[in-house]
């Protein structure tokens, strides 16, 4: 290689990726989509091999590879699993401040995940200290639901 | 490990920083190359099969952009992507070929050009479900931080803790001429940078970096005596449940225990016959590009029991241990995603064969290097030696 060009020589140009998909959920994750639409029911599907609810429904159990068993609804109340408080920006994401959280809703082995709401954001310490000491929150459906996982959100439960 | 033995005889590392627009993917890569090759003694003619490891191509924007950096004509060519953990699984492969007899000396390749993107982290979240999860903000950085607030709930982790891991990370780095940039931290000033994701802070998570890191590996009659060597005394891997949500509430661990790097360490420890890793390992290059990935891994290696996580937190940042911890500064330092686990091959083996550098440590006979990724998915242990098994 010769040596290298000064900075203002070197080539930087600009490119993008921009493509649009249609992703295919399947038929189990469909059905749980129509029930949250539908009926406002959350609705697991239980694996034959280790008796787990899993929710959100999945066709098959991954660990113990085997097709899932039957339908079955889980409360519209759940405890707090993990939780994250976004606090920063980042281009193409939802703007902050934010509550995110995996959830075992009444009933469920596995947790799931959306936006907590009802909590005050002003200082971030003292929500997490709160999220930690109330980890108990309610599902809150949408008036307008499309049959998408943003039908629905988490709220905290106070007291 | 059975059957013949195999070592790690030529490291080739660029330096570490965020871009390199003075370099093609290529250039960069044969950088590592040019450097693996010289220091093995071998000209590109010994190489019998080549593996690459990228991990999600959009972090570069070029799609499948080993082929125009890492193949090299004539050869057998395989390409692995396990996210963080690539490096270490193109070694894994590098290490079966060489035992099945496919060739005697092999290449191991990786290359992280994150620069090119104008943001990872909305990348990153392309990585997780588009039915189920994505929706709500998921990134490495949110990944790791719901691990967090799982840790500091279970274990009583605080802020210090995370920046005590930080702190000391960025400082090692000082002392690692590869990673450009580098800035010693004291945990107050980790602890002073702005919050990404409550708990984790800016200090507590790796920079944007790239470079191309590529090991010369070979069977134990190619490499000739007074070569030195770094032995492969054990490697193991294993994966997880893609749903994060499904690994909350089982009985072999929940989401904060990484199972896969136990289960990982227990297949390495056997076959390197290591039952005491704290005593019989003097140095560890954990692959983890948040302080809070760090501590999590620690009761996974064997190092201390899961309930005595933070206890033993505290006894490393009190350095009771006598370990040495990511001498290289480790990922939180610098980490191109899709080399780094190789790089903590690289600098375990470096340690083990004296040529570390200005960040060398004393007395090394084993060390260990890990991989993690996509989300702790995946876990890979590889120990390293000095002695010829």
């Amino acid at each position: 290689m010769t040596a290298p060009a000064s900075a203002a020589e070197l080539l930087l140009l600009p490119g993008n990726w921009n493509f649009d998909y249609t992703y295919f959920a399947g038929e189990t994750a469909s059905r749980f989509f129509a029930e949250l639409r539908d009926s406002q029911r959350i609705l697991g599907r239980r694996c034959p091999q280790c008796e787990r609810l899993v929710v959100p429904a999945r066709s098959y159990c991954d660990a113990c590879y085997v097709v899932m068993g039957d339908w079955e609804p889980v409360g519209t109340a759940g405890t707090i699993e993990a939780f994250t408080i976004v606090t920063a920006a980042f281009p193409g994401l939802p703007e902050p401040p934010l509550v995110i959280a995996f959830v075992t809703l009444d009933g469920a082995d596995s947790a799931l995940l959306n936006f907590v709401e009802g909590v005050d954001l002003s200082d971030e310490d003292a929500a997490g200290s709160y999220l930690f000491e109330h980890d108990r929150v309610r599902v809150v459906f949408s008036k307008q639901r499309e049959g998408r996982i943003t039908d629905f959100h988490f709220e905290s439960i106070p007291g | 490990m059975s059957g013949e033995p195999i070592g790690i005889m030529g490291v080739g590392q660029t330096p570490y920083r965020r871009s390199n627009p003075e370099l093609s993917a290529g250039e960069l890569v044969k950088i590592a190359v040019d450097q693996a090759l010289a220091d093995a003694g071998v000209g590109m003619d010994a190489i019998g099969a080549v593996f690459g490891g990228v991990a999600p191509d959009a972090l570069a924007g070029i799609k499948d952009i080993d082929r125009m950096s890492i193949s090299v004509p004539g050869r057998p060519y395989l390409r692995f992507n396990t996210g963080g953990a690539t490096g270490a699984s193109v070694v894994a492969a590098a290490l079966a070929w060489i035992g099945a007899g496919r060739a005697d000396t092999v290449l191991a390749v990786a290359l992280e050009r994150m620069g090119q993107a104008s943001t990872a982290q909305a990348v990153f979240n392309t990585i997780f479900d588009p039915i189920y999860e994505k929706d709500f903000v998921l990134t490495t950085i949110t990944m790791a931080a719901l691990r967090a607030s799982m840790l500091v709930k279970r274990h009583g982790f605080t802020g210090q803790h995370w920046a005590g891991i930080a702190s000391r990370n960025f400082t090692n780095a000082v002392d690692n001429p590869l990673v450009i940039g580098a800035r010693a931290r004291t945990p107050e000033q980790v602890l002073a940078s702005p919050m990404l994701a409550w708990p984790i802070r800016r200090y507590e998570a790796c920079p944007t970096t790239e470079g191309a890191c590529a090991l010369v590996i070979s069977r134990a009659g190619a490499i000739p005596r007074s070569h030195p060597t770094s032995w492969i005394h054990g490697m193991g891997g294993s994966s997880d449940t893609y749903s994060m949500g499904e690994r909350m509430n089982r009985l072999e661990g929940t989401l904060i225990e990484m199972v896969p790097l136990r289960r990982a360490a227990e297949l390495a420890y056997r076959q390197a016959g290591i039952s005491d890793p704290g005593r019989e390992v003097q140095v560890f290059e954990i692959q983890a590009p948040f302080s809070i990935i760090e501590a999590m891994a620690y009761p996974a290696l064997g190092l201390c029991e899961v309930a005595q996580s933070r206890p033993f937190v505290d006894r490393v940042l009190a350095g009771e241990t006598g370990i040495e911890f990511n001498p290289s500064g480790g990922a939180q330092a610098a980490n191109p995603v899709s080399a780094t686990a190789l790089i903590r091959i690289a600098e375990a083996a470096q340690q083990v064969r004296g040529r570390a550098g200005p960040h060398q440590r004393d007395g090394v006979r084993r060390a260990i290097a890990t991989g993690q990724g996509g989300a702790t998915q995946f876990s890979t242990v590889c120990v390293l030696g000095g002695d010829r098994p």
